[in-house]
């Protein structure tokens, strides 16, 4: 035997690195690994060596075979994926051809989401009309007409018994008619207001909440809006209740959060205070009760009410409230 | 409500600092919207010594004065007439913000620079003298702060009381919710009236002729009295909440008033005709003219307060200028009264007036507070403005209130309030507001509230100040247990929510719009009179004239916004929204509100690109986004059809069609009419579409249902025909569709032209027709046949021929 095996692999290895193209690795790997290749002949020869020689012989030529096998089987891979070559390659940061979605606006998205929390907590969802009664808006809402409370809402008069509804409570009313205790319901909807300054815009967003069962208590109501202020921002978000007045509510209150913004140490989107004002609430008055015919003695529940634009503002972090009802398309794409 | 530290201190002990009392007051329900230090704004003001005044080189009025303020002396000019070598003044420097909000700046007065300003007691909100600069008595430190040489520190509480909460409209009502989280006493002014002369049962008379409205009325005569500025300590009260002194008179029926909450009013009793006082209701279109000079012409249902023979004030709102109190004047009436809220307020709103007075008597004052009132102002007459009281009053009380006796349960109490309260505790919480309690057994509880808790009427009302005493915070946070039940889907949400997320995944941006628009909206779009759209709902009170009516379309609003954003250089828009439209009905009652959802693209449907030229949006845009969102929604049996041109007047004639679902027209889609564009200002194509989201939703099937798909393979044949320019794919497609031939699958446009060597009438339409079995394979013979007869078919119905 003029070479010895080592010899042969590094042969074969220095031809392999000169080789450039497909043919020509593939006719080295017939050369050497074919029927009758140079190593496949090596391994047959095996037979005229001394016996003691050829395990030792046969173990590495059989190595050898296995390594060369791979070495031409990975060029050939190297050339058939992208090399570094430029002329195949394109210019992968131009920009694709657009197939781009749009948004949904930012009150549909948090409306959604506030939507959607209510209902896992088993809260059926209903709409009512935009143009009130004064009796659903007010008067069913232990609002009678002539009562300074109706100061508190600047109302847009369509005529004199009709209205722009004020808040989405309207529908409370509407909804316990239809649907006999126990009742857990939001509704979520435009509402308007004539006021219109940095922190007010004439039409806004709210979403309404009632439940009405026996044996519901303000402990209860606690209890929800605890959950759902901790799904809606989170787990840590502090709440604080607060003695309020709403005529269809008693006790009334309101729910501050602690800022979400500064954790409490003030700053000027909750103007220094550390809290948030993002509901209101109570235990439902029982004059709805009369006015709906349930069973005052039988029947207690809850009722709260919040500004989707407001929650908006706060989790996206939107500095001005009008910028929600501009729609300039830049706004809108952020979303 | 604005409320002084140092007046309310005069009722209950204060012992907390600021913010602890501003937070206290918050979490029993009365917001404290502001903190404010009374004497900040005149930090920069100090003690000056005038050295020497000069004149004016240009103004006769003026003087230039040397101030000598310690460290340096100060060149004020100044135009009092009082000004005088030697005596003591307070300065104000730039920077000084003075009670009425103004705030100083250092200037030129006529020509001559002046470091700061000589202050008058009004200026300073110390008093109501403005006749000249304040001079101070008796020798005092140069450059001193004015703040710390009088003493000034007051801070004064912003409250925003809710409209429950009337009996908190004074000091001595803040002052009660003070001490109930305190847990001190209120100390209530106590009153010694002189002894009077004369009777006052002989001198004047009250009647009352409208029970109704006017439940108690009380008087005093007080005599000899002298009209006079007001002792600095009842002017300094008033200024702390921002209310203007005028004479002695007037400020002490204004200080009880804010310490009581009970307004009175002082009549001058020598105006009053026949010396009596008559209350009844005023005749229709009988005319009045308040203290502020305003004539009213009044109606049936306001209630007046009359002498002898004419109007002398309108209860409860104003005084009548015929009687009110002047210089000269002698004697006195005190009115204290007690009038019906509803009646107050209608007639406050009906006449655009409101005074200190109607906010209180709106909100229901005291009815047992009348009395104490009376007699606290006509004691402060006789001490400060040096009255004689005649001996007796009149209390005209002809309906009186019944005492309140509320039943409690505490078992009620703690089921409503997730609380746990034993009798006691609640006995002292209530006790602590001044209700009286009696304990009946282990359960109940029954409970007078005081008279001037209007608003406690029944359990719940007392349950609310159980809950209010106890914090809130302090009821254990519970869940209800509620019966599991998965509520059906509202289904109109659903389906709008879907369709909104299908234009999103079309690359359509929502956007909301008001819903009230401007009326000359209908004129943009070019409705006829007659057009349902142009039964536009109107608002009675609209912010301003250009959202004075509710929309009767989405496209207004779109277009406005695309008006916005064009000015913003973003010229390509795809935009939808969802929203109500209101279309007034015959009643007058509620609108009709129906719920549609619009589209709109203008600009590129491709950007200019490395990749490709820039592309317009056209027609085929839009109604392929309308065909896009139908078949996400299941909708398969959409069609479009021509448009008559007098159908819609906002799109373009020929360029517009009818979306159909089945027969019903659902909506519309096409490209804006020229003259809609002119009247917007806007310049390049738009195209729109509206849809019914309503009856679309209608048309949604319920479920789905599979059918097995053909594994054998298809054949196709593509036809060109020249047809008349007139014939629409769609006529050939249900055509086709109609033959019902089974075996075609598919019928796909791929070409239509129009020119040369065409005749100018007609157009080539050319489509594919695939056909497919569900059983075999087709042989080309059988397709050849069926194809043949079909196109045959065509040909005859739309009169076409083959390309030659």
């Amino acid at each position: 035997m003029a070479r010895s095996i080592d010899q042969i692999y590094e042969e074969a290895l220095g031809e392999l690195a000169s080789a450039s193209d497909k043919d020509g690795i593939q006719g080295l790997s017939t050369r050497y690994l074919g029927r009758k290749g140079i190593v496949t002949q090596f391994l047959r020869n095996i037979s005229t060596l001394p016996v003691e020689d050829r395990p030792g012989a046969g173990k590495r030529t059989n190595q050898i075979k296995k390594a060369l096998d791979t070495q031409f089987k990975e060029a050939l891979n190297a050339l058939e994926t992208p090399s570094d070559d430029v002329r195949d390659q394109i210019d992968v940061s131009l920009p694709g051809r657009p197939g781009r979605r749009g948004s949904l606006h930012p009150i549909t998205q948090i409306s959604r989401e506030i939507c959607d929390i209510f209902s896992r907590l088993g809260f059926d969802i209903a709409e009512g009309p935009e143009v009130e009664t004064d009796w659903y808006n007010f008067e069913a809402l232990n609002l009678p007409k002539d009562h300074p409370a109706r100061d508190m809402q600047d109302t847009f008069f369509i005529s004199d018994d009709t209205v722009l509804r004020t808040h989405t409570s309207a529908m409370q009313i509407r909804y316990m008619e239809k649907n006999p205790p126990p009742v857990s319901v939001i509704v979520p909807g435009k509402a308007y207001r004539c006021d219109s300054d940095l922190t007010h815009t004439p039409m806004f967003h709210q979403v309404e909440g009632l439940m009405v069962g026996e044996n519901i208590s303000f402990g209860d109501l606690k209890g929800i809006l605890t959950t759902f202020v901790h799904r809606m921002f989170d787990d840590q978000t502090r709440l604080r209740f607060r003695p309020s007045f709403f005529p269809f509510t008693e006790p009334s209150a309101e729910v501050d959060i602690l800022c979400v913004i500064c954790r409490g140490k003030g700053c000027r989107v909750c103007s220094h205070t550390g809290w948030l004002e993002v509901l209101g609430s109570g235990m439902v008055h029982p004059a709805l009760y009369e006015n709906v015919g349930y069973d005052v003695e039988k029947v207690t529940g809850f009722a709260f009410g919040m500004g989707v634009d407001r929650v908006a503002m706060l989790k996206y972090g939107i500095n001005d409230l009008r910028s929600l009802f501009e729609n300039d398309y830049r706004f809108l794409r952020q979303f | 409500m604005k409320a002084s530290i140092s007046w309310l201190k005069e009722y209950v002990p204060i012992e907390m600092d600021i913010d602890a009392l501003a937070d206290g007051l918050t979490m029993a329900g009365l917001e404290v919207d502001g903190v404010l230090p009374r004497y900040e704004g005149l930090d920069p003001v100090v003690i000056g010594k005038i050295v020497d005044v000069q004149p004016h080189p240009h103004s006769a009025e003026l003087k230039i004065c040397d101030v000598d303020v310690g460290d340096r002396h100060a060149s004020i000019v100044c135009g009092a007439p009082n000004v005088t070598a030697g005596v003591f003044a307070p300065l104000a420097f730039p920077g000084t913000r003075f009670p009425d909000g103004f705030v100083l700046e250092g200037k030129d007065i006529h020509g001559v620079p002046s470091d700061g300003m000589l202050c008058s007691e009004a200026e300073l909100g110390l008093g109501a003298d403005d006749s000249g600069i304040m001079i101070l008595d008796g020798d005092r430190s140069i450059g001193e702060p004015l703040t710390t040489a009088l003493g000034l520190s007051d801070t004064v509480l912003d409250i925003d009381l809710t409209p429950n909460r009337a009996d908190c409209l004074s000091m001595l009502g803040i002052a009660r919710e003070i001490a109930a989280f305190g847990n001190v006493h209120v100390r209530y002014p106590a009153t010694h009236l002189p002894e009077g002369k004369g009777r006052l049962a002989d001198i004047a008379a009250v009647t009352i002729e409208a029970p109704d409205h006017c439940p108690r009325y009380g008087a005093r005569l007080v005599e000899d009295i002298t009209v006079a500025p007001s002792p600095f300590w009842l002017q300094d009260r008033l200024l702390s909440i921002g209310l203007r002194p005028i004479n002695n008179i007037v400020d002490i029926t204004n200080f009880v008033m804010m310490e009581t909450g009970q307004p009175l009013h002082a009549f001058d009793f020598n105006h009053l005709n026949q010396s009596k006082i008559v209350v009844r209701l005023a005749h229709e279109g009988e005319s009045f003219t308040t203290i502020d000079r305003k004539e009213h012409s009044l109606t049936g249902d306001m209630l007046m307060i009359c002498d002898g023979e004419k109007p002398v004030a309108l209860a409860g709102i104003m005084g009548g200028l015929n009687s009110e109190i002047e210089a000269g004047s002698t004697s006195v009436l005190i009115e204290s009264a007690c009038f019906n809220p509803v009646t107050i307020r209608r007639a406050a709103k009906r006449l655009g007036l409101s005074s200190e007075a109607s906010h209180r008597f709106e909100r229901g004052v005291d009815p047992d507070g009348t009395i104490i009132a009376l007699n606290r102002a006509a004691q402060l007459m006789v001490d400060i403005a040096g009255g004689t009281l005649t001996e007796g009053l009149i209390d005209q009380h002809p309906k009186p209130i019944e005492i309140r006796k509320i039943p409690l349960s505490i078992r009620a109490v703690n089921r409503f309030l997730g609380t746990d309260l034993d009798l006691a505790a609640a006995e002292a919480l209530l006790t602590s507001i001044e209700c009286k309690v009696d304990v009946l057994d282990d359960d109940r509880l029954e409970v007078v509230p005081p008279s001037f808790r209007i608003d406690i009427k029944q359990s719940v009302d007392l349950m609310e100040e159980i809950a209010r005493l106890w914090g809130y915070n302090n009821i254990l946070t519970t869940y209800p247990s509620v019966i599991a039940e998965a509520r059906p889907l509202n289904k109109g949400l659903y389906q709008r929510d879907r369709a909104k997320d299908i234009m999103v995944g079309l690359g359509f941006t929502e956007t909301i719009n008001y819903s009230f628009i401007d009326p000359a909206s209908c004129d943009r779009l070019q409705l006829e009179p007659d057009d349902r759209l142009a039964n536009t709902v109107s608002i009675l009170n609209p912010l301003s004239e250009d959202q004075a009516i509710l929309r009767s379309s989405l496209i207004p609003g779109l277009l406005d916004t695309t008006c916005r954003n064009i000015a913003q250089q973003v010229k390509t828009l795809k935009l939808f929204e969802v929203g109500k439209i209101f279309i007034k009905t015959r009643t007058d009652l509620q609108p009709e509100e129906i719920e549609m959802m619009a589209g709109l693209w203008t600009g590129t449907r491709e950007d200019g690109s490395w990749y490709g030229r820039e592309t317009a949006c056209d027609f085929y845009d839009i109604k392929g986004v309308v065909e896009g969102l139908f078949d996400g929604l299941d909708i398969g049996s959409v069609a479009f059809t021509r448009s008559l041109a007098d159908r819609c007047r906002y799109t373009r004639p020929g360029h517009t069609a009818e979306i159909r679902i089945n027969d019903e027209r659902v909506g519309l889609v096409g490209e804006l009419h020229a003259g809609v564009r002119k009247n917007y200002d806007l310049n390049p194509p738009i195209f729109i579409f509206e849809i019914d989201l309503g009856r679309v939703a209608a048309h949604i099937p319920d479920q789905k249902q599979s059918v097995p798909v053909s594994t054998f393979p298809a054949t196709s044949r593509d036809v060109t025909l020249i047809v008349d320019r007139v014939v629409e794919s769609q006529a050939i497609l249900d055509h086709v569709r109609n033959a019902d031939e089974e075996l075609v699958e598919s019928l796909h446009f791929f070409d239509v032209f129009d020119g040369d060597p065409i005749p100018p009438s007609k157009k080539s339409i050319s489509f594919r027709i695939t056909y497919r079995s569900r059983s075999e394979t087709l042989e080309d013979d059988r397709i050849n046949d069926i194809h043949g007869v079909l196109t045959e078919k065509l040909l005859d119905a739309f009169d076409a021929a083959f390309p030659t």
